[in-house]
C-alpha cells in the first residue's frame, strides 16, 4: 500500500532528510486502520506499508474483497499493489490507479516485463541498461553466478529480485537474546528528549550487538510499554539492512506518533524493546554462503538458515578460542606444503594471491594432509646416503621405499642454506622429510 | 554407501600417516558444495592442501584450532550446533560423556561429524559408522626413484551404519577427489597380507 504523496517512487532518488514525524504520525492512523482489517502489517516508510495477506484473503473470500475493503478503509490516495512478495507488490502499488487496486496474477510474467530502472536509483540499474539489459526478464535470464562474481552482493540480490525471489522472512524464529530492552518502571520516561535519547543508544546497541555476530536487520519490531500498561507494536522493514541511523529515526518517528497520537502513551514510557527479524548475514563479507541451486529449484530459504547457524556457532568458537584460530585459507604458489596456503582469519576478505606463476620445485600431489610451518625434528637412521629407519612416535619404522632427494636451494638473500626433501614410505604411512645441515625434520605426513 | 550422513558420528581411526585425516578431510567434501564446513584442528597441523585436492570448496572451508583439550568439547559442541559437517580431531582423553553428548547434539542438529581420535578409538556407541584403518600401501616411489602418486588404504568398516557387519574395502586415492573403492564392502574378512615394498 502506497501513498505516493508521501513516498517518493521506488525508482527515484529517496528524499533528504526531513523530520517526518508528522507524516508517520498520519501514516500511523492509516496503519491502524487496515490492522483492523488484517494484523502484522510492517511499515517500509511514512507512505508505503506491506500487508502480508495470505489468512486473510481466505477470510474475507477473495483478494478483490479484501483489496477493495482496505481501499474503502483508509484515506483516500493510496495505491494498492498484490504481489507475491513486497518487492513486487510495491512494484504493482506504483503501476495501480487510485482506487483501484492492481492485483497481479501471474508475479513471474509481471516482472519480467519491468524495467530494470524499477530496482531502484543508483548505478547498478544503469550499468544492466548500458550492458543492454533492460528489462528485470532479460537479468533473470543471466546466469546468477555470473551476475555475483560481476556486481557481488548487490547484484545477486538485484537478480532474486528480477526472478521473483524476494526476501521472505525466515520460518524461525530469532533467538530472543538478539532483542534490546531498556526498562524505566520506576521513572516513566514522559519528556520526548528522554524517549529520542533512549531510541538513538537500543539502535545503536541492538546493531552493535548483531554486528559482533555478523549480521544486520531486515526487519524490527518497536514495543513501547505505557505506565498503564498499554502495549504498542509496530514492525518496520527495509529493502537494505538497517543503519544505526535509519533505524534509530524511525524508532523514534514511530514513539512519536504514538506519543502523538489520542490515547498516546498514558504515563510515559516504562519499557521501550527492539525485536530484530528477518536478519541478513551480508553484514560480514561470507562469500562461502552464497545459496545454490539445486535440480533447478533455489534452496535459498533453506541455505539462509544454514548461514545464521552457522555464523553464530563460528562467532561463538571465535569467542573460544580466539580470532586468530578460526580460519580460512587460499592456495598459492609455493615448494612446500605450508607454502602453498595462505591463511586469513574466517570473516576478512580474502588475500589476493597469485597462483599461476610455475612452481618447479613443488611437492607435487597427493599433499600431506598434516604440514607444519615449523617442521619440528625427526630421527633417521642413515646408510650410505639411503634412510633405512625413521622413528615415528616411539617406534622405528623401517623405510620401503622412499623418493629424493629432492634439492632445495634456500632463500640465500635471507641467509638460507639448501636442503633436501624426501618421501618415505614405511608399512605405517608416508611422510615428507627435510634435510638441513645434517639433521631431518618433519614437513609433513601423508595422513 | 554414505559415510557421513546428517546427524551421524562417523568414526576416521588409524595410525597417523595412514590416511585417515585426508579420508575424513574429503568427506566435507560434498556437504561443502552447499553450506560451509568446519575442521577442528587439535594438533595445528591440519593442511587445507589436501582438502582441496578432495574436492573441498576452499571459500566454504573453516579450520578451528583448538589445542586444548579441556575447551575442546565446548569448541566441538557450538560447530556441531550450527555447521553442517564437522570434521573434528579429539585430543586424546575426551571424556566418554562429553563424546556422547556430541553425539546426541548432532542428532537433534542433523549435523554430519567425522570424528577423528588421536588417542585410543571412540567408545563404543557413539559413532554410527566406524571407518579403521588396517593397511596402507605406496605407489610411485623406489630407491629414491619417482614420487607419491597412489595410495591403497585397507578399512574395516563397522558399526549400526552396517548393521553391524564388520566390512573390508580397499580405496585408491591418487591424489585427485575421487577415491574409488577397489573391492568395495562386499569384500567380506579378506585377510590381507602385509604389504613390503
Amino acid at each position: 500500500m502506497w501513498y505516493p504523496e508521501l513516498a517518493p517512487k521506488s525508482a527515484s532518488q529517496p528524499a533528504s532528510p526531513v523530520d517526518r514525524s508528522a507524516d508517520v504520525r498520519w501514516f500511523e492512523a492509516v496503519v491502524q486502520t487496515i490492522e483492523d482489517l488484517v494484523p502484522r502489517v510492517e511499515v517500509a516508510e511514512p507512505g508505503v506499508a506491506y500487508v502480508p495477506v495470505g489468512g486473510a484473503v481466505r477470510y474475507y473470500g477473495g483478494e478483490e474483497v479484501l483489496a477493495e475493503k482496505i481501499a474503502g478503509a483508509i484515506p483516500p490516495g493510496a495505491r494498492l499493489g498484490l504481489a507475491d512478495g513486497p518487492f513486487a507488490a510495491r512494484q504493482a502499488a506504483e503501476r495501480a490507479g487510485e482506487n483501484e487496486p492492481f492485483i497481479v496474477e501471474d508475479t513471474a510474467s509481471f516482472l519480467r516485463d519491468l524495467e530494470v530502472d524499477a530496482l531502484g536509483p543508483g548505478e547498478l540499474a544503469e550499468t544492466f541498461r548500458w550492458l543492454g539489459v533492460t528489462t528485470l526478464g532479460a537479468l533473470a535470464r543471466l546466469p546468477r553466478e555470473a551476475i555475483a562474481s560481476r556486481f557481488g552482493v548487490e547484484g545477486l540480490t538485484a537478480h532474486r529480485l528480477a526472478a521473483g525471489e524476494d526476501r521472505v522472512p525466515l520460518p524461525r524464529s530469532i533467538p530472543p537474546e538478539y532483542a534490546v530492552e531498556s526498562c524505566h518502571y520506576e521513572e516513566p520516561l514522559e519528556l520526548a528528549e528522554q524517549v529520542a535519547f533512549l531510541t538513538r543508544n537500543l539502535a545503536a546497541q541492538l546493531l552493535e550487538r548483531l554486528a559482533r555476530e555478523g549480521m544486520s536487520p531486515f526487519r524490527v519490531m518497536v514495543e513501547v510499554e505505557a505506565a498503564d500498561g498499554t502495549v504498542r507494536q509496530r514492525t518496520w522493514r527495509s529493502t537494505d539492512p538497517f543503519t544505526e541511523h535509519a533505524l534509530a529515526e524511525r524508532v523514534w518517528w514511530q514513539v512519536r506518533a504514538w506519543i502523538d497520537t489520542p490515547g498516546g502513551i498514558p504515563g510515559g514510557v516504562v519499557r521501550l524493546r527492539l525485536d530484530p527479524s528477518d536478519l541478513s548475514g551480508e553484514g560480514r563479507q561470507l562469500p562461502l554462503l552464497e545459496p545454490v541451486e539445486r535440480d533447478g529449484a533455489t534452496t535459498w530459504q533453506e541455505v539462509t538458515i544454514d548461514r545464521h547457524d552457522a555464523e553464530r556457532a563460528l562467532s561463538r568458537a571465535q569467542a573460544l578460542v580466539g580470532p586468530d584460530a578460526v580460519l580460512q585459507a587460499v592456495p598459492k604458489g609455493g615448494r612446500m606444503p605450508h607454502e602453498q596456503v595462505e591463511w586469513y582469519p574466517w570473516g576478512d576478505r580474502p588475500p589476493e594471491v597469485t597462483t599461476d606463476a610455475p612452481w618447479p620445485g613443488k611437492v607435487p600431489p597427493p599433499s600431506p594432509a598434516l604440514a607444519s610451518p615449523t617442521p619440528p625434528p625427526i630421527e633417521v637412521e642413515w646408510d650410505g646416503g639411503m634412510p633405512v629407519r625413521i622413528r615415528l612416535g616411539t617406534r622405528w619404522e623401517t623405510v620401503l621405499s622412499w623418493s629424493g632427494p629432492w634439492r632445495m636451494v634456500g632463500r640465500w638473500w635471507e641467509g638460507e642454506g639448501p636442503a633436501d626433501r624426501y618421501q618415505i614410505v614405511t608399512s605405517v604411512g608416508a611422510v615428507l622429510c627435510v634435510v638441513k645441515d645434517g639433521r631431518a625434520y618433519l614437513a609433513g605426513v601423508y595422513d | 554407501m554414505k559415510l557421513l550422513q546428517p546427524g551421524r558420528i562417523t568414526e576416521v581411526y588409524g595410525l597417523t600417516g595412514m590416511g585417515m585425516t585426508r579420508l575424513g578431510l574429503g568427506l566435507l567434501a560434498e556437504p561443502s558444495r552447499r553450506a560451509p564446513v568446519v575442521a577442528l584442528d587439535v594438533k595445528g597441523w591440519l593442511s587445507p592442501l589436501a582438502a582441496w585436492e578432495m574436492g573441498v570448496d576452499s571459500s566454504r572451508l573453516v579450520i578451528v584450532r583448538c589445542p586444548d583439550p579441556e575447551r575442546w568439547p565446548q569448541v566441538a559442541a557450538a560447530l556441531i550446533d550450527g555447521v553442517q559437517a564437522v570434521y573434528a580431531e579429539v585430543p586424546a582423553g575426551v571424556g566418554e560423556q562429553h563424546l556422547r553428548r556430541l553425539a546426541a547434539l548432532a542428532r537433534a542438529r542433523r549435523t554430519g561429524v567425522a570424528l577423528r581420535p588421536l588417542g585410543d578409538a571412540l567408545p563404543s556407541g557413539v559413532a554410527h559408522l566406524r571407518l579403521w584403518a588396517k593397511e596402507v600401501r605406496w605407489e610411485g616411489v623406489d630407491h629414491g626413484h619417482g614420487q607419491l602418486r597412489r595410495r591403497y588404504l585397507v578399512v574395516e568398516v563397522s558399526g549400526r551404519g552396517v548393521a553391524g557387519m564388520t566390512k573390508t574395502m580397499e580405496m585408491v586415492d591418487d591424489g585427485t577427489d575421487v577415491m574409488r573403492v577397489v573391492s568395495g564392502v562386499g569384500a567380506e574378512e579378506r585377510q590381507p597380507a602385509r604389504v613390503a615394498g
